[in-house]
């Protein structure tokens, strides 16, 4: 059982969270293309290596985030908001 | 019975004589001690073999003594596979043993020993391949070679438990280096869990010297002095997952659930730091004939003699190469008996050893032939290093010290202590267990490597023998696999079998990688290399890792009276609902008649708060949401971002910015998900607080043309008249005294009908009023199962029934409420495209010719023999229409209403099925629901 | 296409069918008692080669995919330039790491006649190969603990019917008669409502069907390269021209992925990513006990499968990890889990131990189907995105994309398993009702 850090909860068994997989951008729906939208939906890069993941804490404070894993030590060396509550606490400054 | 083979009471003996115990083993009643194991006790009694090797059958006797000697896996009562050198006696077992028929002293199968020289490793691959038909016959032959134990259909589950522990340091393994590694961390005031495989602390000392003796005494004092220190005996970190998970089992821990012994408990530990201090394994020495009864380890013989007092054999033949050997020599001297040294230190070697049922004699490489009833070897020692294997470490070995070492690629938070590491007097291994220990506690310390001492290369003599005996592979057939090109050392054990048996090459996996590097002609076994440990290091009963049930179950605040009214129970994910009352289709025709009640708690209820909801909605919704009026209701369809359908349910305007969100059942908890993912993930800018009301409401459905009539009865501050209170509106008020109460109306059954959501702590006490005051409106209670019928009856479809995991938008006849118009909503370029194609399956309302056939849900709809053209995913008889009823998928080209398409029924047969106007059976304007 | 439309066939060709290997043994009762008597050794089941500097077709991936790949290759086409490289041991990833389920239940037309395909492959392969794969057909259970997988149960038997496969829906009853151990009662958490029953399907023994295409491939040619990783793969103006391997460079202008696990790595070194996300599949062994199960035994509300082996251990698997790794280590809470499931359906076998747990890497693809065919790399060719049936496939895999290879053109059989298909949302329907399916 690894254990997530949680910004919120901090360190948790994986077992409290449901993970979302790879954190992708959503296109734009104006102006998106098949190719586009379906890469979004449904192509992964699927990297050996540290990869930017978003996490759930389900069985907890009920918050989305984002980490860093390395997917083949399973270490996990950041943990964050997700990048749009980012983006948004800089703008509002 | 034979001759008593116990000794007087020998200075570290673990057994009280003074306790008896009795036993039955093959049917015949014997007698041990308290503290004996199984074997010991047999052993005692002059009991030679314990069980029949798995592929020739041959009689095998004790091998290591421990829990992992090969050949003292034994049935006890209903267990099957216990480690007779390993459990303690208990009064009443009946044991028997494994895998042999008819019996221990004549097993007819033996006749494999002589055909032996045919049965070579993987014989079974080379032939029975043809005629095709007699394989069958061959496997059923094959499987009843089957080892193990016997398990029965009716055997009891038992009870088992499981823990969680968080400690600073568990350290795996008690002899000194453990106790004194356990010592010193207590000392820097850390939290410590030490555990070990056997029931008493002490490792290697408790069958040592009077020194060695003494200094265990010392140390399980000083442990016994700290309340910081928590022993498990009798348990085995039997695991190390990622991060320090640690998985220790503990065997029999003396606890008791409801009365009922616990078997076994598995404790979770997460731990700071893991201190292995597993000690040494004795290996044993591969010659002809070394899995001969009588043949044993040197540790073996000397755990038989001094913590059981029982004498192995009385004429030894030992082949010794370093000083654990001497010692057993030095016992079995103390003991009377009489002993050949064998010393491998200069020159001498075992040949091969002969004799039937127990080794008679032994051929010596001198060329002596000596009678004995004992050979003993003590030839080196496999290093125990799974658990640091599944922290990381490839272990390097070491020829000069001819065993295996840890590297320094063991990941960080995980040591190694004493023995595993190199080799010391008792002193020493305590001086570096507590230097790791010290370390463990986090203290800048020191560490004294403890030295390498060189010892002999020996794994195979001049002649062959048994590398694996649980599996019965030798070293032969090993060289043979090689030789037919198996020559790794995974591929050789995946052909061979050697090490996948119960031990799991406790003992022999060194042996195994010695052989395969003799094979090849190569000197340095790291040629070879290892094969990957994998978890778990001991076995673990699977009541153990199960543990006790802990399913989530949900009930209604209304179970009390679903039980009380002989409600049949469905299984409806976490929920247990009532399906029925006993006769679903009156119950229809009592909700089309009079009026109904239907607990509908499960439905998934979000509480949605703020400026922003009606743009979540409209995000969320395939549907328009903006515009939606404060007390108005309406019904919305979700779909994910691939198009297909996901949720449906109907959400409601309660107040300016306070909304409240229905899903379905199944649903509700992946909606939740799915509107916090949008609101954290893609829109934090948005205000609204969304709250999950699911239990927090009992919800009540009351259905039926006389439900207003019975509402009236009970609801103040709510006018109920169509005209104050219309369809798909919502409005708060009080129910049967009950404050905070919304109810909608809605229609999932087609009549007339009120949704009544209450505090949850009043559901049960409003749902029995509402029946109370309805008694003379000929109210009744109705189930899931009339639902169904009257939602079918309506054409509503149910996600996840009605639709599939490839079901998008359109597909599901939902043109009528997609709105592409929208800027943006969840899947809306998936919906926008399949808008432009029509290729896709449409679902349609069917009815059968034969009004009294009901397809069964899922038959197929088909053309010709075999063309699939659509399928039935709804039916029933309807009791209203008094005919049968359905909802399916159909190509495009015959979704026209009148079309006539074939089903196949399961039975084969073929019906045929036309195509509807519309989705409704029943009532399709919706009159009887908006009066 | 690069190569093969126009010189395979050439180098190293013979009629299709013949092993062209100088020494043959083959196996049967005759030659095992020879064997005893002489005591002389067998030959080698596949030989050792010096990497060449070109073939025909380069096949990544030793495993049962990869090796049955080559085996069609010369059977079928008479194309034996072949090399099949591995990173390790002949069928060191997943073909060895599975749980070994044969069956042909899917829900879709496509899906059946595909499975249906591998089953009958499967039900010859011992002959074919003169290698008993030990294929026991002791009957496959999909049980159902709620209204929806039945109704799933039988949407399955339906198609399975119309496409001629033995597979029916069964009660509580029935399945008590084939699996004494099970608790059908209704007092249970999760009550088995019946099961989807397929008696074609079983086990077979995994390691065997790696061995006897290997040794199958070899007799006919092909070269088998164990310990010769892959380290990148050269093209020009879109084309294969070869491979770097860690022992030396392969010219060919055919490629073809063969690996689960990591196929996602392999992709990238033509720089193509696919809709694969690896996770780690988990299964486990008991120690063995005196036989009692008599079938295949899947759960996919409980999230487990097991069998009992000839050996008598019974043998467990479960769904995927939840998160995408690489790690083969294995983890508590699987066997935890699958424990506590197995002992719902059969509450007495609780004093069974747990032997061994390992894991396998499965490339899951959002359809619960396979990437097979041309790429837009022109001689790039993939087999991969197996999730976790890879097993029961690699027979039929192997046969159709030989013909691939060989033909220039995709098999009907596999047509609609196309990369293209997520680009144009054309998935494929066994997503319809996704659950734990082995």
């Amino acid at each position: 059982m690894i254990s997530v850090p949680c910004p919120w909860c901090d360190e948790r068994n994986s077992a409290e969270f449901r993970p979302a997989g790879e954190s992708k951008k959503r296109p734009d729906v104006a102006t998106t293309t098949p190719e586009e939208w379906r890469t979004y939906l449904y192509t992964k890069s699927n990297l050996a290596d540290w990869v930017t993941e978003t996490w759930y804490h389900r069985a907890g404070c009920r918050r989305y985030f984002a980490i860093e894993r390395h997917t083949v030590t399973n270490d996990i060396r950041t943990s964050r908001l997700p990048a749009a509550q980012i983006r948004l606490k800089e703008s509002r400054g | 019975m034979a001759e008593s083979r116990r000794l007087t009471p020998q200075p570290g003996e673990v057994i009280d004589r003074s306790s008896p115990i009795t036993f039955r083993w093959e049917g015949d009643s014997y007698q041990g001690f308290t503290g004996d194991t199984i074997v010991s006790a047999l052993a005692a009694n002059g009991v030679d073999i314990f069980s029949r090797s798995f592929k020739y059958k041959k009689p095998r006797g004790v091998l290591s003594a421990t829990f992992h000697d090969p050949n003292c896996t034994v049935q006890v009562d209903d267990e099957p596979n216990v480690r007779g050198a390993h459990r303690q006696l208990q009064t009443g077992m009946v044991v028997s043993p494994e895998n042999v028929w008819p019996s221990l002293k004549f097993d007819a199968r033996s006749a494999n020993q002589v055909v032996g020289r045919f049965l070579s490793a993987g014989f079974y691959y080379k032939t029975f391949m043809k005629p095709a038909k007699l394989w069958p016959v061959y496997q059923k032959i094959l499987g009843r070679f089957a080892a193990g134990g016997i398990t029965r259909a009716d055997a009891e589950h038992g009870y088992y438990d499981k823990r969680y522990i968080h400690v600073d340091v568990c350290v795996a393994g008690g002899g000194p280096a453990g106790m004194a590694a356990a010592i010193t961390a207590a000392d820097a005031g850390k939290s410590v869990l030490l555990v070990e495989e056997e029931y008493d602390l002490g490792g290697h000392l408790r069958y040592g010297s009077a020194d060695e003796l003494a200094a265990l005494a010392r140390l399980r004092a000083q442990v016994a002095t700290h309340d910081n220190i928590e022993v498990m005996t009798n348990s085995v970190v039997t695991a190390r997952y990622d991060m320090n998970w640690i998985a220790v089992i503990q065997r029999q821990p003396g606890i008791s659930v409801k009365g009922h012994e616990i078997h076994e408990r598995l404790c979770k530990v997460r731990t700071g730091t893991l201190v292995v201090a597993a000690g040494l394994i004795e290996r044993p020495y591969v010659f002809e004939g070394n899995d001969l009864a009588g043949v044993m380890l040197s540790t073996a013989v000397r755990r038989m003699i001094n913590l059981y007092g029982v004498l192995p054999g009385s004429r030894a033949v030992v082949l010794t190469a370093n000083p654990e050997g001497d010692a057993c020599v030095d016992n079995l001297i103390r003991v009377g008996a009489s002993v050949t040294v064998v010393d491998a230190r200069t020159g001498g070697n075992v040949v091969r050893a002969k004799g039937g049922k127990r080794v008679k004699s032994v051929e010596l490489a001198d060329g002596r032939t000596i009678e004995c009833d004992l050979v003993v070897t003590a030839i080196g020692w496999t290093a125990p290093v799974p658990l640091l294997n599944m922290a990381g470490d490839r272990p390097v070995y070491d020829k000069t010290a001819a065993r295996f070492f840890p590297t320094d690629r063991v990941a960080a938070n995980v040591l190694v202590a004493g023995a595993l590491t190199g080799d010391g007097t008792t002193s020493e291994l305590i001086a570096h267990g507590a230097a790791i220990g010290a370390q463990a506690a986090g203290s800048p310390v020191d560490v004294t490597a403890l030295a390498r001492v060189a010892h002999p290369e020996m794994y195979r003599s001049t002649t062959h023998g048994i590398v694996d005996y649980s599996e019965d592979v030798s070293s032969k057939d090993m060289v043979a696999a090689k030789k037919e090109g198996y020559d790794s050392i995974e591929l050789v054990k995946r052909y061979t079998t050697v090490t996948m048996g119960p031990s799991q090459g406790k003992l022999e996996s060194v042996n195994a990688v010695a052989i395969m590097a003799e094979a090849h002609g190569v000197k340095d076994l790291n040629e070879i290399g290892t094969t990957v440990w994998r978890p778990p290091y001991v076995p673990i009963t699977l009541g153990a890792l199960g543990g006790r049930g802990f399913e989530n179950t949900r009930f209604s605040p209304i179970q009390p009276w679903h039980e009380a009214h002989m409600a049949r129970p469905l299984v409806a994910g976490d929920w247990i609902r009532p399906e029925h009352y006993g006769n679903p289709a009156a119950e229809v025709t009592n909700v089309r008649t009079n009026v109904g009640l239907i607990d509908v708690t499960p439905l998934g209820k979000l509480d949605l708060r703020g400026a922003d909801v009606p743009r979540l909605l409209n995000l969320l919704y395939v549907n328009k949401w903006l515009k939606l009026p404060v007390g108005g209701v309406r019904y919305g369809v979700m779909c994910a971002e691939d198009g297909v359908v996901m949720d449906d349910g109907v959400t409601g305007r309660l107040s300016e910015h306070h909304y409240m969100m229905t899903t379905t059942s199944s649903g509700a908890a992946t909606v939740w998900e799915w509107v916090e993912n949008w609101l954290q993930t893609e829109h934090p800018e948005w205000e609204v607080h969304c709250t999950p009301v699911t239990t927090g409401y009992a919800s009540i459905n009351v259905a039926g043309p006389r439900s207003r009539q019975l509402l009236r009865r009970l609801v103040e501050n709510v006018d109920l008249s169509n005209e104050a209170f219309p369809y798909m509106t919502v409005r708060q008020g009080t129910v049967a005294g009950i404050a905070d109460c919304f109810m909608w109306r809605i229609g999932f059954t087609g009549e007339l009908s009120f949704e009544i959501h209450v505090p949850a702590a009043y559901g049960l006490h409003v749902w029995e009023r509402l029946m109370d005051s309805g008694q003379d409106l000929g109210i009744g209670a109705f189930g899931v199962e009339a639902q169904r019928i009257m939602r079918l009856e309506k054409g509503h479809f149910i996600v996840g029934q009605d639709t599939d995991g490839l079901t998008v938008g359109y597909g599901a006849d939902l043109d009528w409420c997609i709105k592409l118009d929208k800027d943006d909503f969840a899947g809306k370029p998936e919906l926008v495209w399949q808008s432009q194609r029509s290729n896709y399956q449409r679902l349609v309302a069917l009815q059968p010719v034969d009004p009294t056939v009901v397809p069964a849900e899922a038959s197929q709809l088909v053309e010709g023999t075999k063309s699939i053209v659509g399928r039935v995913t709804s039916s029933r008889m309807s009791p209203t229409l008094n005919r049968s009823i359905c909802l399916g998928y159909v190509e495009p080209r015959l979704a026209t209403p009148g079309t006539v398409v074939t089903c196949q029924l399961p039975d084969r047969s073929r019906v045929q099925l036309t195509v509807m106007n519309g989705l409704a059976h029943v009532d399709p304007d919706g009159s009887r629901m908006k009066v | 296409m690069a190569v093969n439309g126009s010189n395979a066939g050439t180098a190293g060709t013979t009629r299709p069918g013949k092993p062209t290997a100088k020494y043959r043994a083959k196996y049967s009762a005759f030659s095992l008692i020879k064997h005893g008597l002489t005591k002389g050794d067998w030959p080698r089941a596949w030989r050792q080669h010096e990497l060449r500097k070109h073939y025909d077709v380069v096949i990544i991936g030793a495993g049962i995919h990869g090796l049955a790949t080559a085996y069609y290759l010369a059977t079928n086409h008479g194309i034996t330039n072949v090399a099949i490289v591995d990173k390790s041991y002949v069928g060191s990833g997943g073909s060895g790491r599975n749980t070994s389920i044969v069956r042909s239940n899917y829900l879709t037309p496509e899906g059946v006649r595909f499975y249906d395909r591998s089953v009958k492959l499967y039900e010859d392969l011992s002959a074919d190969l003169n290698f008993n794969i030990m294929f026991g057909q002791m009957g496959h259970l999909t049980l159902a603990h709620n209204d929806s997988s039945l109704r799933t149960m039988r949407w399955r038997a339906e198609v399975n019917k119309l496409e001629g496969i033995d597979s029916e829906v069964i009660g509580p009853d029935d399945i008590k008669q084939i699996v004494p151990y099970m608790d059908t009662s209704d007092q249970t958490r999760y009550p088995i409502l019946g099961a989807l029953f397929h008696p074609p399907g079983g086990t077979v023994r995994h390691d065997a069907v790696n061995w006897g295409y290997a040794r199958g491939a070899d007799l006919r040619g092909a070269e088998i390269h164990q310990q010769t990783e892959v380290l990148g793969i050269t093209t020009d103006r879109g084309a294969v021209t070869g491979v770097d391997t860690s022992k030396g460079h392969i010219a060919t202008g055919t490629v073809v992925n063969c690996t689960a696990g990591w196929a996602s790595l392999i992709n990238a070194m033509v720089g193509l990513k696919m809709p694969l996300v690896t996770h780690p599949l988990q299964a486990a062994v008991t120690e063995p006990v005196k036989k009692f199960l008599n079938a295949v035994v899947v759960s996919g509300s409980l999230h487990v499968y097991v069998s009992q082996t000839d050996r008598g251990e019974l043998v467990f698997g479960a769904s995927t990890d939840p998160y995408a790794s690489y790690s083969m280590r294995g983890s508590l809470e699987f066997t935890e889990e699958l424990a506590g499931h197995v002992l719902e359906l059969m509450p007495s076998i609780a004093k069974m131990r747990v032997l061994r747990q390992w894991a396998g890497l499965c490339d899951m693809t959002p359809d619960f189907s396979p990437i097979m065919g041309f790429t837009p790399v022109k001689g790039y060719l993939v087999d991969v995105g197996w999730g976790t049936y890879g097993f029961k496939a690699g027979p039929v895999s192997g046969e159709q994309m030989a013909a691939c290879i060989a033909m220039q053109r995709v098999p009907e059989l596999i047509s609609s398993f196309d990369l293209a298909r997520f680009a144009e949302g054309r998935l494929v329907g066994e997503k319809g009702a996704a659950a734990v399916g082995h």
